[in-house]
């Protein structure tokens, strides 16, 4: 109960951080949305961490529901970090195309004449 | 019988001011032209280059050694090259190899010749480089693309005009090095290996340069099929 208690003490205070920052105009619409969105899941998830220990055990997992969600959490984390590696290396491709179109546009210069 | 033909020497540089000179007027003296592909110095390597007698492509910003030659690989075939010879900036080629380096392309021997190290001409090879880095090429190239050759990662090679067409480098770091020989084993083109010297002024990769070269190369086996 405690712990549940100081998770959403947590939870409580990054919604009021993410809240603020829209105020100051650092977050788009969209982001807030996504973010209020993801906090509120999480806050949900620590309410009924006791249901999801019966889901979990239910399911045949040994495992209580917070380890559970931990294991979720860190294969999202795996997953957004792949995307975001492709992402990176879809942008730096672009970034050579663009470099070498505008090397291509303006043109080599020719050597100098030999004196 | 040896055909003639317009030589073209692609040199891409970053910061190589210092070396780049003296580079050029060397490698002029064996090529009809010398291309250097300035990539993104903040140094002088552009007006030291073309002082030299180079035609100089810059790029705006650094995109690195196999970005460079691939903007080379292109200028070079828009000029009318008919062989290509990739050189490196940094003095440790010696330009007097060329001829031979090109020799098996006019004769209509091969397609690319690729430079080697260690078929017995001098090479001051660093120790690291030569026990844990080149082995480890090896492998790297054996894993993705069943062969190897003798030298995995000499930057200096010469291709045919038909292979520089049909040999685009999307590699934009030092992995191109390994996926040119991938693609002209691939491309089924006619290899052929020819010693080298090199004299190493400064240590160059670094065992961190050979693990991104490798998860480049798996990068592109991944996510570009």
């Amino acid at each position: 109960m405690g712990q549940q208690a100081i998770a959403l003490l947590f939870i409580l205070f990054f919604i009021t951080r993410l809240i603020l920052q829209k105020r100051r105009g650092a977050l788009s619409g969209p982001a807030f949305v996504f973010w209020l969105s993801f906090w509120l899941i999480a806050g949900l998830l620590v309410v009924f961490i006791r249901s999801i220990d019966r889901i979990v055990s239910a399911a045949g997992f040994s495992s209580s529901g917070i380890n559970v969600l931990l294991y979720l959490a860190v294969a999202w984390l795996f997953y957004l970090s792949v995307k975001l590696n492709i992402k990176i290396s879809v942008l730096d491709k672009n970034i050579t195309i663009l470099t070498r179109a505008l090397s291509e546009r303006r043109g080599p210069d020719e050597p100098k004449p030999d004196l | 019988m040896a055909k003639q033909g317009k030589i073209s020497a692609v040199i891409p540089a970053w910061c190589e001011a210092e070396s780049l000179g003296r580079v050029v007027a060397a490698v002029r003296k064996y090529v009809q032209e010398v291309i250097v592909v300035d990539d993104g110095s903040g140094d002088q390597t552009a007006a030291v280059a073309r002082a030299a007698g180079a035609v100089v492509i810059r790029h705006l910003v650094n995109r690195g050694q196999g970005a460079a030659l691939e903007t080379g690989r292109r200028l070079a075939l828009r000029r009318g090259a008919d062989v290509i010879v990739h050189f490196d900036a940094d003095d440790q080629f010696c330009a007097a190899e060329i001829p031979s380096v090109c020799l098996p392309i006019m004769a209509g021997e091969a397609d690319i010749v690729f430079g080697s190290r260690f078929l017995g001409k001098p090479a001051n090879i660093p120790w690291m480089k030569k026990m844990l880095l080149i082995p480890l090429a090896h492998l790297v190239n054996l894993l993705l693309f069943g062969r190897t050759l003798s030298d995995p990662q000499c930057g200096f090679r010469a291709l045919s005009r038909r292979t520089a067409q049909a040999i685009v480098i999307s590699q934009d770091g030092m992995a191109h090095c390994s996926e040119i020989i991938g693609l002209a084993f691939g491309g089924r083109w006619r290899i052929k290996e020819v010693a080298v010297t090199v004299h190493y002024h400064h240590y160059g990769q670094k065992f961190s340069g050979g693990v991104k070269i490798f998860s480049d190369l798996i990068k592109a086996r991944l996510f570009n099929g």
